[in-house]
């Protein structure tokens, strides 16, 4: 993502818009944003209703059905990987397992652990970066070479290995929530602090520091409020990068283990299929296609629309 | 002993064969005879693709086959013969006969043939078999070879090799071409051990030194000539080796080159392409249930997949030592629980390629071998009656959280899955924990286990009931880096392994194996799933590659290339 268009919260609080109703007035205005916004809702629909959506279809995403397989060499039988009004999205090769209720229930997957992984990480930028750029000293250099050691750490290498020496007994999920959440607050703090560097010297921060304000009050009524926008952009811009991980990981064999959906592990599984049964890796690789475009031009046009220096596009 | 499963990470190897005329049949109906038709001559030079990134000519650390890579390299006292349709047999290799019994079994003496010579000139000695033999107990080089000798030969056990100054007693080599073993108890298959790569002759006195797998001194047709660890292995003839004292060898080409540590799918696509050096090469692991799906378009590829009519058996391992596990009850109803067709497709995409539904523990193909179903069901099993024997167990709400290791190779997690699918039918929920191929054997092997399921394959080492059933059920194979992975212990079961050990006379010992078969299948410590087909892919240059009955792998010494 890029850190330079950041919104100017000068800029925002001289306008005087709350960043909802900038929100809103992006969505109607920049096409690109809205189709962006509307895939995250059917995708998040897709991931919210995956049991009552694969309920209507009458599958789920782990009972075999070999029937639904060509005899001679188990790939599923039927044109476009045995799509049907059985199978929606047809098979899945060798177990028959139905491909809807897979990328259904991988949609789940990928939102749970984006999302909370990148509260994970924006809520850890948030506060450090805020407290580094306020409490400054030893402290803030602490915190800033924390972080530089960290963008420079080989985290997937890391995280392999992580997932390899972890023990079973603690569930993957929150595991890759944890690791990744934790990796990623570096740059969010980053973003932060410089805000928050520039902010601490307004005449109202000193106003309210002069009226013998404590930092949490500082950080909470002062402060907060004029990073909402920034903090907005960069969690939405964050978000596919987080998406991207996991399904780096379950592509991998580190992220989460079988016989629970992952798209990466089905896009990893797929490989091997593309030349018999090339649907099998299209869905699930245009399901995890579509969710990170859409949070990339989502937060594009959040960018735009919350930071005057940028135009809008029409 | 140890180590057998098939796993297309181990290279795998050697063995024997008479001159086999391979007139179009093969073990396999897809297999058609344009391939077969083709005449090998002696010359050119045969690739082999490997996925493993080392190739060990250490007899010593060796467990190959007596048909593959290291039989090119290294002769044994006793070889097999192997052809498609015929039960595999125990052949003299550097011996003249495959071993004279006296004492009931409990003596074997050997004589070695006239004129046999290593490759640097010298000629063998009944003293180099012995020092090879020795060499195999010394502790630097136990580490992933057979030892079924060990704990046979007098003072085996207690024995720590010939570099610390003593020597074996119990074997004598009262002239250079004799060889007396004595064994502390009788032992019918001794010939079959002595084709195992320890008694592969190792010149007297050499061999000390941790990389003799990597300039080895030859007795068989080819000698290792070039070594590069994860990148190739080539064989060059050996000049002093002599066809005339050989039976199982054709030694067909000038040179054998090994291309390791290759990506299977990449070994796959190059070999269905078929251009270059490729058309005179094959794939030593096998052909996985993707690839193969591929390979039904294409006709060409497609008559070039060889698939073995049987071989090793896959199993579910339960671990009969824990929690609800250790009821018989509990462990009959996974007989049930399991859907095997299931397995099958995950394995190869079809029955047909994967392999029969297996109920027996000795394999096809095994002399003695009687089938039988104590636990009859269909093909995708009877979740309602497994559930019912759970609840007559006193589990009605089925089992909840078994761990259930895997090794993450072989395909192995894709196939645990359509088990635990199944298994869920059923009310027992599993979790499944892909590890590390070798960390994972660390872990069945040992002996602090946390698995209550795992999944396995085991091909004899040798042709005989007695090598399907001791390393997975004697009780002595338990932890130290046994394959009882089961852990199941049967005094009585143990007895009985004893006794047909014991019994020289083929016939009655398979008698006794059928029996203790049945016995052990009683307690449920294993379901037995499929006999594994393997599928190996070869170039359009490459002939007389032929899969016998027993082993379930190419036969190396008799493939050839076409010009």
């Amino acid at each position: 993502m890029s850190e330079t268009a950041l919104p100017q919260p000068s800029a925002l609080a001289a306008q005087n818009r709350s960043v909802p109703a900038a929100i809103w007035r992006m969505l109607r205005t920049d096409r690109w944003a809205l189709a962006g916004a509307l895939t995250i809702a059917l995708l998040g629909l897709l991931a919210v209703g995956a049991d009552v959506l694969t309920a209507i279809e009458g599958q789920d995403p782990f009972s075999y059905h070999t029937d639904a397989l060509d005899p001679a060499t188990g790939g599923p039988a039927g044109v476009l990987g045995g799509i049907s009004g059985t199978h929606w999205f047809g098979v899945e090769p060798l177990t028959g397992r139905d491909l809807f209720a897979i990328v259904a229930h991988g949609a789940r997957t990928s939102f749970l652990i984006g999302l909370a992984a990148t509260a994970v990480s924006v809520l850890l930028g948030v506060l450090l970066g805020v407290s580094a750029g306020y409490l400054g000293g030893w402290y803030d250099r602490l915190v800033t070479w924390t972080a530089d050691v960290l963008l420079g750490f080989p985290y997937l290498v890391f995280m392999i290995a992580l997932g390899v020496v972890v023990p079973a007994s603690v569930p993957r999920p929150l595991l890759l929530i944890v690791v990744i959440g934790l990796f990623g607050w570096p740059t969010h703090a980053r973003i932060v602090r410089a805000q928050t560097l520039s902010l601490k010297e307004r005449k109202f921060v000193s106003a309210a520091r002069a009226f013998g304000a404590g930092p949490w009050h500082v950080f909470t009524v002062e402060l907060l409020p004029n990073l909402w926008a920034p903090i907005t952009v960069m969690a939405t811009l964050s978000i596919p990068g987080k998406i991207g991980v996991e399904a780096a990981l379950s592509f991998l064999g580190v992220g989460i283990p079988p016989p629970t959906p992952s798209w990466g592990r089905t896009i990893s599984d797929a490989i091997d299929w593309v030349r018999s049964d090339p649907m099998y890796l299209i869905l699930p690789g245009a399901a995890l296609f579509l969710a990170t475009w859409a949070f990339n031009v989502l937060g594009d046009g959040l960018r735009d629309a919350l930071d005057p220096r940028t135009g809008v596009r029409g | 002993m140890r180590r057998r499963n098939l796993l297309r990470g181990l290279a795998l190897v050697t063995a024997a064969a008479s001159a086999v005329a391979l007139a179009g049949c093969n073990a396999n109906a897809r297999n058609t005879a344009s391939t077969q038709t083709q005449t090998a001559t002696t010359g050119g030079t045969l690739y082999i693709l490997s996925d493993a990134a080392t190739q060990n000519y250490d007899p010593a650390k060796s467990a190959n086959l007596a048909t593959t890579s290291l039989a090119l390299v290294h002769r044994r006292l006793t070889a097999w013969n192997v052809a498609p349709g015929q039960p595999a047999a125990v052949v003299p290799d550097l011996t003249t006969d495959t071993g004279k019994p006296s004492d009931d079994g409990r003596t074997w003496t050997y004589t070695l043939r006239e004129g046999l010579k290593f490759s640097d000139g010298t000629p063998i000695r009944s003293q180099d078999v012995k020092w090879g033999v020795e060499r195999s107990f010394a502790p630097a080089f136990t580490g992933g070879g057979l030892g079924y000798h060990k704990t046979l030969l007098v003072g085996g056990a207690d024995y720590r090799g010939p570099f610390e100054g003593q020597r074996l007693a119990s074997i004598e080599t009262p002239d250079e071409r004799t060889l007396v073993f004595h064994l502390a108890r009788p032992y019918g298959d001794w010939p079959w051990i002595v084709s195992t790569p320890a008694f592969a002759p190792v010149p007297e006195g050499k061999g000390a030194e941790a990389d003799y797998s990597e300039h080895p001194v030859a007795s068989g047709p080819y000698q290792l000539a070039e070594y590069q660890k994860g990148v190739r292995a080539k064989l060059t003839r050996n000049p002093n080796w002599d066809k005339n004292t050989d039976s199982v060898r054709s030694a067909l080409p000038d040179e054998v080159v090994f291309q390791l540590g290759q990506d299977t799918t990449v070994i796959s696509q190059r070999l269905v392409a078929d251009s270059g050096d490729d058309r005179f090469a094959f794939g030593a692991s096998f052909v996985s249930p993707a690839q193969l799906a591929q390979l039904q378009n294409n006709a060409s590829a497609k008559q070039r997949v060889v698939t073995s009519k049987s071989g090793a058996l896959a199993y579910l391992a339960l671990n009969t030592q824990k929690g609800p596990l250790a009821d018989p009850k509990v462990r009959q109803a996974f007989q049930y629980a399991v859907d095997k067709s299931a397995y099958q497709i995950a394995s190869a995409g079809s029955a047909q390629l994967a392999g029969d539904i297996a109920t027996t523990l000795i394999t096809e193909g095994i002399p003695g071998r009687e089938q039988y179903d104590l636990y009859p069901t269909q093909p995708t099993g009877d979740p309602d009656r497994a559930k019912q024997l759970l609840a007559e167990a006193g589990y009605p709400n089925g089992l909840d959280n078994l761990d259930f290791v895997v090794a993450n190779t072989n395909n192995l997690p894709e196939k645990a899955q359509a088990v635990q699918a199944s298994l869920a039918r059923a009310g027992i929920k599993t979790n499944i924990r892909s590890i590390d191929r070798d960390a994972y054997d660390a872990e069945v092997t040992g002996n602090q286990v946390n698995y209550d399921l795992t999944l396995s394959s085991w091909q004899p080492d040798f042709p005989s009931a007695n090598a399907n059933l001791q390393p997975l059920f004697a009780s002595s194979e338990i932890g130290n880096g046994g394959y009882n992975l089961s852990r199941y212990r049967n005094p009585e079961v143990d007895q009985l392994i004893e006794r047909a050990q014991s019994t020289v006379d083929p016939t009655e010992a398979g008698r006794q194996w059928a029996e203790i078969d049945k016995k052990i299948q009683q307690d449920s410590p294993v379901v037995p799933l499929i006999y594994t087909r393997n599928s190996f892919l070869h170039g359009s240059k490459v002939a007389n590659f032929f899969i016998a009955d027993f082993p379930a792998y190419p036969n190396y010494l008799q493939i050839g290339v076409t010009p």
